[in-house]
């Protein structure tokens, strides 16, 4: 060795060791000793050691992006995203980027809690074993059709385990629900595939091969199905051709973060979306001389565009870029499916990529990959089934109902009366890990573990061209004396004894993934392969899941799909208002961001509002009625009022107000709580043809209050509007 | 004065000691304005969050924001195409030769801008005469936990490769400089140079639309040289002759 | 001594019957009496001036002192400043009052070495604004510094670490400048007082007596002590006036270096010394009728000749600050930069346009339309409103240049207005302290350079030539 080690260099050497050691030790039984600090009081000069990489799976909403998350010390530092899943390839949305803030946020629930009443925030903390005894109790001591389960969006494999119980036990099957599937209009989608192509299943729109998106009303940049996969898709219609760029039609009432993207955006009318899509069938059927299909035949040019407030020369100038291009996709999404007629528009616009011939193929639509472990895709709930439910807990013959991953009393309409129901029933036990208004209507609060601490895998529905199970493992260990539902499920079923606990025999949580990944082992085509289950499992949680290779995508045929006979009208709209109510999923904070700081302080992409609720209304309505920005004013429509400040929105139809979904809880910890107001209070139960919440079909009336009520944008409004407004 | 620490105007010749030059392209067509990188950014070093009066106000402490303006009206009305704007890190920079105390310097071998937290005094003139207005000021203890009890556990994921600014404290986008120095280690250890695609900082690794990269631009066989050299790409306030390193590719056909 | 003469004032028919007695250079009074008289008017001290100086100290404690721990303790978010206004009151208040520090220079230096006579009785007053302003603006620097505990680093001591400050920064050349400026003006404070204090030393008793025994530093009033004290005052005299003319001009190049729409101006040097000039000339004169209209035996010191004076040169003065403002706006109206036109339309147009012609009539339309009349000029009161309402519109110069201009930048994605929050109260605070240090003054030290006044009525006698009689001075040198 001809160079002399340094002191520093020494230094170095001696501080990795130490720092390894840390880590290699970090997670043994000498983390009992360790105390955490906040790194505020760091000693000086401390060197920081090494970090060490998790695979993972994002919880924050149900696409189930992979992530890796790096961590040191015992503590959880950053999300990245995983590039080996298929569905994100090493990308992540903003709400990916601040799961860590749910993971370390002040509000969670710490412990298992009791409530003598429900609503209030006195709380009694338990211990685990009779928290465990709570649950082996209502599972044993109550008949099992007086047992309900209510679940989140994301397909995993807790609900796999309460699907396995509730059959062993013979109780329903749990009821699957999340606000962004009611805002998708998933049922709506599966009911089109089904109607126009044969067979049900979650559309694949295969953006990136496209040259040419008509987008109806599909958010698909924001919120909606697999954004970040959505998101890498435009990056290919725009780019992945150096010569050619893609190009991209939204059509929407109110422009969205994504309609912002596209290159010709149409305020068609609400309502008026079916006709609109036939009308453009007819003028390309016309465009490519195709002897006019059953489909479109019923079309009436003229009269859509009156519909639709859109002029015969736009409707004939999009017709011909449809007609000539080679990969013309038309997508179906958003408000337009949220009408009373949503159904119709979604076949409608799965026949216009038939009469194009665009289906089964590159740049077309095809179903989504099936997921690993199922057989086929199971749809969560839509509001039909879930005002159902709702009866069927009013009507008392539910004694106990867990509730996990989900926050219904938010996020359902009030219309619906659930938290009424919710009193009808006996015995409400929460899993979440939040104080969210669910957990405050509940008896017990037995917290899950966050996303990052625990163990579990998630069946993706769409994004991905291959099919896909994301695999989640803890990063840390637990932060609070949280405890895996699963756990709690199967300790429980020991517990309460019987057929049950011979049924699912089963020592924890990730011993019953194993006996489920166990099937995998001798699939073909993974990612990985491995000779037996433990070795498995470590590949499964060194790579963040498993997927096939290969494109499972299900190729479609559309033959049929033209010959089928649309009675096309307009929607039909509840209430006797003077605008349309256009609500939208918050692109950044969605359905459960509201209590990530960093979330709440990122502004939305349109309007740059942070912090709060506001409410779009055209600048030359506003003027009628005699409001400016930041005025409070009601919105009244049949099913409720509420109130939030006025922001003049150039880029939405003066008929039309939109308003975002995500503030306006009542409980949610401090970030969340009294900030805004939810729309969702402002709609019916009403629903479409395939039972969707028909959530874009209220009229409501606006009033001003005489209120003010700043709201906070990054924008600063002197250089964008007025006088010294800059383009 | 050690070379880093050096203002531009004392080096006649700033090429001379350039071991590589770190730029960043952002492509405006593809950018879709989802706030990945806000919060990516934000996560990766340790921006704090300064609450709805004060974010109101100006005061909101992300290193980058997205701008949108509008273009015409209804029902004619585009939003211009999403413009990720972040400290620039100039060759010559505007900020570096206004601090009183060398906060701002220059890195001479990297061209980048560099901001030293703990020299910085507060005066606010960089963020003044920054003419992309890239900076961000601490005008509280946004991250003191004994000030904001929430951060008692907040403070858990926080980097601790990044300094924790206190209030009166100037701070701006690094170009992630942590991820910048780990790849030089990480290179100097195993005696080669750094490879392209080696250094992603927080904002380029998130963005789900790959609209962002980052790379050495003195260096024509980069990504981000290649991405910078088309006929679409632009600098900010060109006229300004400031030599930013961020070049951004236009939206729209 | 030299036997040159030279008329003061040359007659037209109203002056010819003037009383001489009306000019306090010719109205005589024995030394004993005069110093009698200042001193009497140093001790007397009635409950009103307890009261206005209790209320002011109460002012200081609270509005500055307290608010600015505040400040320090929770840092500048409890200010209105935000992005993009990074600098706000606290920087017009750094301008504004190094503005009215120059009156003081001005005064003495300037009419000293110009030899105008009507300067002598308020030359102190003046002298005293200097220092005083200079305390304020240095105040309100420090209350602008986001860490301020670490200001020190400012200055250059050498250190282990090498660590320096960076001269390329405006801000450091500001920072010598003010630092100079202050101790330059600061010792020609002191070395016309020293008569004064030895005089005081030699009539008072008790602590007073001890006091101006250790300021007078010996002094006696030999001839050799005379003659180096006037050495050393013409050489202040003299250095003194590039240093003056040197700070504002450096306090502007803070904005005109920088790359700003509005601020990079080559105009700005001239133009802030101007402007300086213009608040310090009638921060003088309200300062002036104050002392005359509250302290005894006043009125026979400052007299309506006094107030002319000034008025003349408050006139003057705003004739030029109005050429130097139509330079500053022709300038970027011929350049045509987009930046800058939007700019000039905000101030006149935006939100805040009342400011711009608010300014506008105090600055110009106020001393045009009252200072041309000589009798106007000579009522104290008038003088000291007008002074008042010029203050008001320097303050709201530097606000629109600050500021407002810092609203408009390159980026309209970040405008932002600016709504001052506790800046409101330090600029009360910093009046409050300007007020107080005046009233400690006033009864610690001779607020009339006594020696000056005696020497100014010795040298001047009126001539008789033919019937007119002519008030000449003979130079004492």
């Amino acid at each position: 060795m001809d160079k002399k080690i340094s002191r520093r260099d020494f230094l170095k050497v001696a501080g990795v060791g130490a720092a390894t050691t840390a880590v290699l030790t970090g997670c043994g039984p000498a983390s009992r000793l360790v105390t955490r600090e906040p790194y505020t009081k760091m000693p000086e000069y401390t060197y920081n050691g090494l970090s060490t990489y998790y695979a993972t799976t994002c919880r924050e909403c149900s696409a189930g992006c992979g992530l890796i998350v790096r961590t040191m010390q015992g503590r959880a530092l950053k999300t990245e995203g995983n590039q080996n899943n298929p569905v994100n390839l090493g990308k992540t949305c903003a709400r990916g980027q601040t799961t860590l803030e749910g993971l370390y946020n002040p509000d969670r629930v710490t412990d298992p809690i009791r409530r003598d009443s429900r609503g209030s925030t006195i709380v009694k903390k338990m211990d685990w074993d009779s928290a465990i005894q709570v649950v082996a109790d209502a599972l044993s001591k109550n008949r099992p059709d007086e047992i309900a389960f209510l679940m989140g969006l994301a397909p995993d494999h807790l609900f796999d385990l309460v699907t396995d119980l509730t059959k062993a036990a013979g109780a329903a099957a749990p009821v699957r629900f999340g606000a962004l599937g009611m805002f998708e209009a998933r049922a709506t989608l599966v009911q089109a595939a089904n109607d126009m192509f044969g067979q049900a299943g979650l559309p694949f729109f295969d953006i990136g091969n496209a040259d040419l998106v008509f987008s109806f009303g599909a958010n698909f940049l924001e919120t909606w199905l697999s954004p970040v996969a959505q998101t890498r898709e435009y990056s290919q219609l725009r780019r992945s051709n150096p010569n050619r760029r893609g190009y991209f039609v939204q059509f929407e009432s109110r422009m969205s973060q994504t309609g912002a993207k596209a290159d010709e955006w149409i305020p068609a009318k609400p309502g008026s979306e079916a006709l609109v899509v036939l009308a453009i069938g007819r003028l390309v059927a016309e465009a490519n001389n195709i002897t006019l299909p059953t489909a479109f035949s019923n079309a009436d040019v003229n009269a859509a565009a009156a519909a639709a407030d859109v002029s015969v020369d736009t409707l004939k100038h999009l017709a011909s870029l449809f007609a000539s291009a080679g990969h013309p996709l038309a997508i179906p999404g958003g408000a337009a499916l949220g009408g009373s007629n949503g159904l119709q528009v979604a076949d409608a616009v799965l026949a216009l990529n038939a009469l194009v011939g665009n289906v089964g193929k590159a740049g077309g639509v095809f179903l989504s990959p099936v997921a690993p472990l199922t057989d086929a895709y199971h749809r969560p709930a839509n509001l039909k089934e879930m005002s159902d439910f709702v009866d069927l807990l009013k009507s008392g013959k539910i004694k106990v109902l867990f509730v996990h991953g989900v926050n219904p009393v938010f996020e359902l309409p009030k219309s619906l009366g659930l938290e009424d129901a919710m009193s009808k029933v006996l015995q409400i036990i929460s899993f979440s890990s939040f104080p969210d208004e669910t957990a405050l209507q509940s008896d017990y609060v037995f917290p899950d573990h966050h996303g990052l601490e625990s163990w579990g895998y998630q069946k993706v529905a769409t994004g991905s061209s291959s099919s896909v199970l994301s695999g989640a493992q803890p990063v840390i260990v637990p932060f609070f004396n949280t405890k895996a539902t699963a756990d709690v499920l199967l300790a429980a079923v020991q517990k309460a004894g019987g057929a049950l606990a011979s049924a699912l025999k089963f020592k924890d949580e990730l011993e019953y993934i194993q006996s489920k990944l166990s099937s995998l082992i001798s699939e073909p085509d993974g990612f990985f392969s491995a000779p037996e289950i433990n070795t498995f499992t470590a590949f499964f949680q060194q790579y963040g899941g498993w997927w096939k290779t290969t494109d499972n995508r299900v190729a479609l045929s559309g033959s049929d799909a033209l010959n089928k006979t649309f009675n096309a009208s307009a929607a039909q709209f509840n209430g006797d208002g003077d605008f349309f109510l256009l609500p939208f999923v918050a692109p950044v904070i969605a359905e459960a961001g509201a209590n990530k700081p960093h979330l709440q302080e990122t502004a939305d992409p349109t309007t740059t509002v942070m912090w709060n609720t506001w409410v779009e209304i055209n600048p030359d309505t506003a003027r009628q009625l005699g409001v400016q920005n930041d005025d409070v004013v009601s919105i009244t429509s049949s099913a409720g009022t509420v109130e939030a400040s006025v922001y003049l929105y150039p880029a939405i139809r003066p008929d039309t107000i939109a308003m975002p979904f995500g503030q306006g809880h009542t409980a949610y910890g401090q970030f969340a709580q009294g900030r805004g107001a939810n729309p969702a209070d402002l709609l019916s139960n009403s629903t479409n043809e395939a039972g969707d919440l028909a959530f874009a079909s209220m009229k409501v009336s606006v009033k001003k209050i005489g209120k003010k009520r700043q709201l906070s944008r990054l924008e600063g409004v002197l250089g964008i509007y007025g006088k010294f407004g800059q383009q | 004065m050690p070379k880093e620490l050096q203002s531009p105007m004392d080096s006649a010749n700033p090429a001379q000691d350039v071991q590589g030059i770190w730029g960043m392209t952002i492509d405006q067509d593809l950018c879709t304005g989802c706030q990945a990188c806000v919060a990516a950014c934000s996560m990766e070093n340790n921006v704090p969050f300064v609450g709805e009066v004060d974010a109101g106000y100006g005061r909101s402490m992300q290193w980058i924001r997205i701008e949108r303006f509008w273009q015409g009206s209804y029902p004619n009305i585009k939003a211009t195409p999403y413009q990720p704007v972040m400290c620039q890190n100039c060759h010559n920079a505007p900020c570096e030769p206004v601090c009183p105390v060398f906060a701002s310097v220059h890195s001479a071998s990297e061209d980048l801008n560099l901001q030293v937290y703990n020299r910085c005094v507060g005066t606010r003139y960089c963020a003044n005469n920054c003419p992309y207005q890239a900076r961000v000021f601490n005008w509280r203890d946004y991250m003191d936990p004994r000030q904001r009890p929430e951060l008692v556990t907040l403070s858990n994921h926080w980097n601790p490769d990044v300094t924790v600014r206190r209030r009166g404290i100037m701070e701006k986008c690094t170009f992630c400089i942590q991820r910048i120095r780990h790849a030089e280690d990480t290179a100097a250890s195993e005696n080669r140079d750094i490879r392209d695609g080696e250094v992603v900082p927080a904002c380029a690794q998130a963005c789900p639309a790959s609209a962002i990269t980052f790379g050495r631009i003195n260096d024509p066989a980069t990504k981000v040289s290649q991405a910078a050299d088309t006929s679409r790409g632009s600098h900010l306030l060109e006229e300004l002759g400031t030599i930013p390193h961020v070049t951004y590719l236009a939206g729209g056909a | 001594m030299s036997a040159l003469t030279k008329p003061l004032f040359a007659g037209s028919k109203a002056e010819e019957q003037e009383d001489p007695k009306e000019h306090l250079m010719h109205d005589r009074m024995p030394r004993g009496e005069m110093n009698s008289m200042m001193l009497d008017s140093m001790h007397s001290t009635t409950w009103k001036y307890w009261t206005v100086t209790g209320v002011l100290a109460a002012i200081v404690a609270t509005c500055l002192f307290y608010a600015w721990y505040y400040l320090i303790m929770n840092g500048l978010g409890v200010a209105g400043v935000n992005r993009p206004v990074y600098w706000g009151i606290f920087l017009v208040e750094v301008v504004f009052w190094i503005g009215i520090s120059h009156a003081g220079t001005f005064i003495s230096a300037i009419l000293r070495v110009l030899k105008v006579e009507g300067r002598r009785p308020f030359t102190r007053a003046a002298e005293l604004m200097t220092t005083f302003g200079l305390v304020q603006a240095g105040i309100s620097v420090f209350l602008h510094m986001g860490r301020v505990w670490l200001s020190y680093w400012l200055i250059p001591i050498p250190n282990e670490r090498g660590l320096w400050p960076d001269f390329h920064s405006p801000l450091m050349w500001d920072f010598m400048a003010i630092n100079t400026y202050l101790l330059c003006s600061t010792m020609y404070l002191f070395l016309p007082l020293i008569p004064d204090l030895a005089m005081a030393r030699d009539r008072a008793t008790g602590w007073r007596k001890t006091l101006y025994k250790i300021l007078a530093i010996g002094f006696r009033g030999t001839e050799g002590e005379w003659k180096n004290l006037k050495t050393a005052m013409n050489i202040f005299a003299f250095a003194i006036i590039p240093v003056m003319f040197s700070v504002h001009t450096i306090v502007s190049w803070d904005f005109a270096m920088a790359t700003r729409p509005g601020w990079s101006s080559t105009v700005f040097g001239p133009y802030f010394v101007i402007g300086a000039l213009h608040s310090g000339m009638a921060a003088v004169a309200i300062v002036l009728f104050l002392i005359r209209s509250t302290m005894k035996n006043m009125k026979y010191f400052l007299r309506p000749e006094h107030f002319e004076l000034l008025g003349m040169l408050m006139l003057l003065v705003s004739m030029a600050w109005a050429y130097f403002y139509f330079n500053d706006y022709l300038v970027p109206w011929y350049g045509g930069d987009k930046w800058e036109k939007i700019l000039t339309n905000f101030i006149q147009t935006g939100p805040e346009w009342y400011l711009w012609y608010l300014m506008l009539f105090c600055n110009v339309v106020v001393p045009w339309a009252i200072l041309w009349n000589r009798k106007w000029r000579r009522i104290p009161w008038l003088l000291a409103i007008v002074g008042f309402l010029i203050n008001v519109g320097m303050w709201l110069e530097r606000f629109i240049i600050i500021p407002e201009t810092l609203t408009i930048n390159r980026m309209p994605f970040t405008w932002r207005l600016y709504v001052p929050a506790i800046e409101i109260a330090l600029t009360i605070g910093n009046f409050a302290f300007f007020f107080l240090l005046y009233m400690l003054a006033s009864r610690l030290i001779p607020l009339i350079p006594v020696w000056e006044v005696q020497e100014g009525q010795e040298s001047h006698v009126l001539r008789k030539i033919g019937k007119a009689r002519i008030s000449a001075v003979s130079e004492i040198d």
